[in-house]
């Protein structure tokens, strides 16, 4: 057969095949969804206050669906797993290419504020724009900068997966002790009073999971970033 | 031209336009999956559509003179806030996505190393 003229009718009746999807979901989505899908949260922002947490999105994140915020850290941890196996297989050395002494003082000098920045997103992230995935990302990108400065520095495996164990299994035990004292699964059971909300430390479990969750993004992305960078260094 | 501003500031413009331009990005990241033959580019191609799929999640909830659901400066109730709700979807799906992403990359760059191909037309392993 011929070969351009199967490919000329692949493209089209493709293009036709997406037209027609397009049109039918945007007939769908104009006439339904301005007042069905708007105000899905009005009811959530209502109870809202009863927990202390000032910011609206944490309480949603961490509380309301906190278990799906454990299973989407489980799928972190999973892809980060999968990097690791794929990309250590072999590990063959090369020439390495030294930094410019300019370079070298900059990362480091800006290293810590990177990491400090990091640390209080993660820690203000119940009282303003943030939390655990932000501050976690942001940690990584410290950790990017000085890969990508010093050829020679390299996180330790043994320290990384020490902590993300650490964060994993203590929002398991959080969560289980709220199963314990107020059965139900991550149940705010530490003491969290209305008229402490905007207070550093308000909201009872809310900003200590999302802390853990901050290390845990942390641990997973360095270790991401590392595995990326060292193995396509290896040529 | 002030009239424009007022037709355009109209909830149900709004939503039509995010929701338009959303799909728009949507179908030119389906136009790439399916016309390029190099592996990374179709990744970078799911990637587009994953992140229309992000702005149509947040624009949808756009109300104007609305505020972010936070307290503080003067913000005493959750009255006159955007819905919470699609902004914790989103945030926690744009790094799950960046993750996503990243593992696909390796499975990429692993492959090339392995046998020197990026066409998926050439990739013959599976096909016995």
């Amino acid at each position: 057969m011929n070969l351009k003229r199967d490919v000329a009718v692949q493209t089209y009746s493709g293009l036709g095949l997406s037209a027609l999807l397009a049109i039918t979901i945007l007939n769908i989505m104009l006439h339904n969804m301005p007042q069905s899908v708007k105000r899905a949260g009005e009811k959530l922002l209502e109870i809202n206050s009863q927990d202390g947490v000032a910011n609206a999105v944490t309480t949603v994140v961490v509380y309301f669906r906190g278990f799906d915020t454990l299973g989407e850290i489980a799928v972190l941890f999973i892809a980060s797993l999968g990097i690791g196996l794929v990309l250590s297989s072999h590990s063959e050395h090369h020439h390495k290419v030294e930094s410019s002494f300019i370079l070298k003082t900059a990362s480091k000098l800006l290293f810590p504020i990177i990491i400090l920045f990091g640390i209080y997103v993660m820690v203000y992230g119940h009282l303003s724009p943030g939390g655990g995935f932000q501050g976690g990302v942001i940690v990584a990108s410290a950790f990017l900068l000085l890969l990508i400065s010093h050829q020679d520095f390299e996180l330790s495996h043994s320290v990384i997966s020490a902590f993300e164990t650490l964060a994993g299994v203590s929002y398991v035990i959080i969560g289980l002790m709220g199963l314990w004292i107020l059965d139900n699964f991550l149940g705010n059971f530490i003491p969290h009073d209305i008229s402490q909300m905007g207070m550093l430390v308000s909201g009872g479990i809310i900003p200590l999971i999302y802390i853990i969750v901050g290390i845990k993004v942390g641990s997973e992305m360095s270790m991401i970033v590392q595995n990326l960078l060292k193995r396509s260094d290896n040529e | 031209m002030s009239d424009i501003f007022t037709y355009l500031n109209q909830k149900e413009v709004i939503d039509s336009i995010v929701l338009i331009g959303s799909m728009a990005l949507f179908f030119v990241g389906l136009f790439g999956l399916l016309s390029q033959k190099h592996i990374i580019k179709i990744f970078i191609s799911i990637s587009i559509m994953e992140i229309s799929i992000f702005l149509l999640f947040v624009g949808s909830t756009f109300v104007k003179g609305y505020t972010a659901p936070i307290l503080g400066d003067g913000f005493e109730k959750f009255v006159g806030m955007n819905d919470p709700i699609p902004h914790a979807m989103i945030l926690t799906a744009i790094v799950i996505g960046m993750a996503v992403f990243a593992l696909g990359m390796s499975f990429a760059i692993e492959y090339y190393k392995l046998t020197g191909i990026t066409d998926i037309d050439k990739m013959r392993e599976m096909r016995r």
